[in-house]
This record gives C-alpha cells, structure tokens and sequence, in this order.
C-alpha cells in the first residue's frame, strides 16, 4: 500500500471515528430542532422548528439560570481569590510546613463528596441555609480552592525570581510586586484555572442535588428533573440539554490547551 | 524575603479555613457519626452511641459487597479503556492533515457536558428501547431492542463513563505527544524502530508522565460518578449498577439514617485511600521498569 493511501485511510478513519463519537451531542442538537413528533426517529432531514426552545423558556428555566449564573459567579470569584492568594503566600511567604499546606489542599481533592454530606446537611438544616444560594457557593468553593491553589502554585513558581528580586532592588513593596509583576505574568494561568472551577462548578451535580430543593436548585438539577417528570419530551429535553451545555462547552474550547499546561505542569517533567 | 515580620504568610488563611470548614470538619463528623444511631425521621428512637453497629449492619449485608465490587469494576474498566482508548484517539490526531484542529477541538466536548445531560442523552434519545436509536437501529435489523439500562445497567453506566473522560484521556496525552521532539522520532525511524516498536520503546516511555496524570485525575473523577447513576439507573435494578457514593447518598436520603450514611462514607473514604495507593505503586512499578 502506497504511503499516500495509507495516510488518506488514517485520515478518513479519524474523522468517522471522532464524528461517531460525537453523535449523541449531534443527536441532541438536531433533535432540540425537530416537532416532538419527528424526534422519535433518528432522521437528518426534518423541517426545522424552535417551538422547543420557544416551549422551554419558561419562568422555571430562568429561574435555574439565574440560580446557576449566581452560585458559579460567586464560586468562582470566591476560589479565585482565595486560591490566588493562598497560592502567593504558599510559594513566597515565610510559612512553615508549605509544602505540607499545599499537600493537605491537594488531599482534599481525592476526598468524594459523600464523605461530608451527612454533617453539612445537618448543619446547614439546623441552621437554615438548606435551598440556599449561599450554601452551595461555600460547598463548591471548598472544592475551587484547592483547584486553584493546585495550578496556581505551580504558575507562582515558575516566575523567574531574577524579576521578583529585580522588583525588590529597585524598591518594589510586595504587595506592589503582586500586583504589578506577578499577576501581569501569570494572568493567563489564573483565568484558565478560574474557568476550570467554572465549568467544574457549572457542572455540579452533587451538593446542588442534595442541599438544594425548589429555590436555589441549579440547571443540572432542572435537566435530571426531565427523565422523571416529562420523559417523553425529548424534543424540549434536548433544547434544554443543548442550552445548558453550550457555556461550558464554548469556554472549553478556548481554554483547553492553557487547562492542559495547568493541570499537567506541577507534575510532567520537561 | 523570608522576614520576620512577614505578614503575606496570612495570606493562606482565609482559603485554610474555607476548605477547612467545607471539607475537613465535616469529615471528621463523619466519622463520629458512623459510631452513633440517628435516625432522622424517628426522633422518637432518639441519638445514641452505637459502636461498630453501624459497620457491622453495612458490613454483614450482601448488598454493600455488590457495590464495593461495582465501584472496583467501574474504575479499574473504565480506567483501563479510557488509556488505551486515549492514547489511539492521541496517535490518531497527532498527524498532519486537512481539518485535524477542528477535529481535536470537536473531540474534547464530551469532557466539558454535565452529566446530568449525559445521562440523559444515553437514557432517551440513544438507548431507549421503545424510541430513539436504539429502536431504529434494531427494527432495521428485525431483532429485539436490547435493554440496556435494565439488562446491563453497570455495563451501560461503564460505556458512559468511557464516552465522557476518553476526551480527557486524549487531551493530556495529546499534550504528551505534542511535546515530543520530533528528533527523537526521526532518529528512531532512522534506527530501524517502526509501529508497535516506535510506539512502545519511544513513545509511550517518553508521554509516561502525561499518561499518569490522566490516570491520576481520571480515577479521582471516575471514583466519585454520581449524576450519571442518578439521573440513568438510579443504581438499579436493585443495586446492581450502583457504586459507593450512589449507596451512600440513598442510605442518607432514602432512609434517613445519619449512622448507616456515615459509616459508609467512612468506608468509601478508606476504600479510596486503599485504591488510590495501589494505583501509585502499580504506576511507579511500571515507570522504574519502562526508565
């Protein structure tokens, strides 16, 4: 077989290989376009329609839009800066046991979250922050930090330190070295992590499933509402899936290959 | 810079107390609590000290064993497959031509969709049996739909699992395989070394590092799966698809039974340690032996 061939077949292979994979999200996609009544058959030729879409916008959507914007917004921003800062003072402060610290943080990470629900839903009960928005952001914060500290960490210590001595010759505060060297440097870094707790968040199954019931309940709670109150409406379940996915999916494209430094840098070497 | 007046060491506060409060606290409650009978809808029965009750109950019931080996089998599968699976989309992409970047990029969604979707995308619109893909597919061919979710819950949990993080597979191997110098591979290619020898004494040797981070973080993520089962099998029929945080999550909101819910936990928590150990010493066994 000539080379040439060879390498057509390879390449014929990989895009039938990829799109197969990729059906059941084109699946869902053309079927959020289809009349309920089309939906059933696996066709590609219909005549399109957004009566799905028009049918899924209600008061109910909006309000677990809002719930999930709020609590991911407040998540991120939370474990961003607490992770950021915590990162600086883990890699240039004069705290014993750092790498301890950090190790701890990373520990944390492997711990599922069955591990502490029993305590935290009794707690939040008795306090009464059950179905609150401001549950679930200190929930998923707890789980943003350490990612953050994780791949921020790394990001601090690769900074030259010629630049952060450099800094302090020339008269440079920390604090003024933090913001005016060090965050210019690794800025990119910091907002991939953060759009990695992003999607991580947005994603969450979990706590919002378990501390959460009518007010505060996020999108992926919306969605696992489909398969047990309205399973047969598949078209207005896949104009819901395709909205609730395309945010995540969208940031993913533009930062996945910054997210891959991030989360193999600390531990691939060269 | 290491002063004694630093103060920027308080930095690290805050974030120690956060995941203190949200993570670490609440574990040791847990443990506490997995040696206590509670009962949150019986508070007539009152809250009290119970010993290894609570262990014994979960330890002594088949039912939980079904599950241990549910969640063994789901990682040690999914995660083999996922690998291998990972590093042919890998080589697959790792070639020049037309279109491969969209390709890449396309690949990678499945990894960024919330499982709750992925649920039910699989649930409906592919595998159900009356409707959908899986009822076109097997009416064409003039045999029974298969049932999927009811006949071969954990297997189907399994192929979902399998779809959702080889795209995260790949990703970090592809990363691996990017970063290789070209040099090397020429001057193997010169020394004779083609397919399966380029592959397992060049290149796999070398993206050992990104294939143990994907392994890494594909088993901490693949340990915890909950909304697939949630939303597709409910860890049924019976708890043949369910794993330990399903099995933990019901005795907590099924049955309402804080004791039982702990000691599970514990006993995930103790499992995953265990699990997270031998997958260390399997991967450095395998990395002395390939340096």
């Amino acid at each position: 077989m000539s080379r040439r061939l060879k390498n057509n077949m390879l390449t014929t292979i990989a895009y039938v290989v990829v799109l197969l994979w990729l059906f059941p999200m084109l699946y869902m996609f053309l079927s959020s376009f289809k009349f309920e009544s089309q939906v059933a058959v696996p066709s590609l030729t219909f005549t399109p329609t957004l009566e799905n879409y028009r049918a899924v916008v209600t008061p109910e959507f909006f309000k677990h839009l809002n719930n999930s914007v709020l609590v991911t917004a407040g998540t991120v921003a939370v474990s961003a800066i607490l992770g950021v800062l915590g990162a600086y003072a883990l890699v240039y402060s004069s705290l014993k046991k750092a790498n301890n610290i950090y190790f701890w943080f990373i520990t944390t990470i492997f711990l599922p979250a069955v591990a502490v629900i029993t305590p935290v839903y009794i707690v939040l009960a008795k306090l009464h922050l059950l179905d609150t928005k401001l549950a679930l952001i200190l929930l998923n914060t707890g789980a943003g930090i350490p990612l953050m500290i994780w791949m921020c960490t790394t990001y601090f210590k690769e900074i030259p330190g010629e630049i952060v001595e450099a800094a302090k010759i020339d008269g440079c505060s920390k604090a003024g070295t933090f913001f005016k060297i060090m965050l210019p440097l690794i800025k990119n870094g910091i907002i991939s992590s953060a759009l990695l707790v992003f999607i991580v968040t947005w994603n969450e199954f979990f706590f919002a499933v378990t501390a959460t019931a009518t007010q505060s309940a996020t999108l992926p709670v919306y969605m696992s509402k489909f398969m047990t109150q309205q399973g047969y409406f598949w078209g207005k379940m896949s104009a819901a899936g395709t909205m609730v996915v395309i945010i995540p999916i969208l940031i993913g494209f533009f930062t996945y290959k910054s997210l891959v430094r991030g989360l193999t840098a600390g531990s691939v070497k060269g | 810079m290491n002063t004694k007046g630093d103060k920027s060491k308080l930095l690290i506060v805050p974030a120690l107390v956060v995941v203190g409060v949200v993570t670490q606290i609440p574990f040791i409650l847990t443990i506490i609590f997995s040696f206590i009978s509670w009962n949150v809808k019986r508070p007539d029965l009152g809250i009290h000290f119970a010993g290894i009750s609570n262990y014994k109950k979960i330890l002594t019931d088949g039912q939980f064993y079904q599950v241990v080996f549910n969640s063994l089998a789901i990682v040690v599968v999914t995660l083999t497959i996922c690998t291998v699976l990972g590093i042919l989309f890998g080589l697959m992409l790792n070639r020049s031509f037309k279109g491969v970047n969209l390709l890449r990029t396309l690949f990678v969604i499945p990894y960024f969709v919330m499982e709750a979707v992925v649920g039910i995308i699989w649930k409906t619109l592919m595998l159900n049996p009356s409707l959908g893909l899986n009822y076109y597919i097997s009416s064409a061919l003039g045999i029974d739909p298969i049932d999927f979710f009811g006949k071969y819950a954990l297997l189907t949990i399994m192929i979902l699992i399998i779809w959702q993080w080889t795209p995260f597979f790949f990703l970090i191997i592809m990363a691996g395989l990017q970063n290789m110098p070209s040099e090397i591979i020429e001057s193997a290619k010169i020394d004779g070394a083609t397919g399966w020898k380029l592959l397992t004494s060049i290149q796999l040797p070398l993206i050992k590092d990104h294939i143990n981070v994907a392994m890494t973080l594909g088993l901490i993520n693949i340990l915890k799966v909950f909304g697939l089962i949630y939303v597709t099998t409910s860890g049924g029929p019976g708890s043949s698809s369910s794993n330990l945080p399903y099995y933990s999550y019901k005795a907590l909101f099924y049955d309402w039974n804080v004791g039982t819910a702990a000691a599970i936990a514990v006993v995930t928590v103790v499992l995953t340690l265990i699990v997270v150990q031998r997958f260390y010493g399997f991967m450095n066994k395998t990395n002395t032996k390939n340096s």
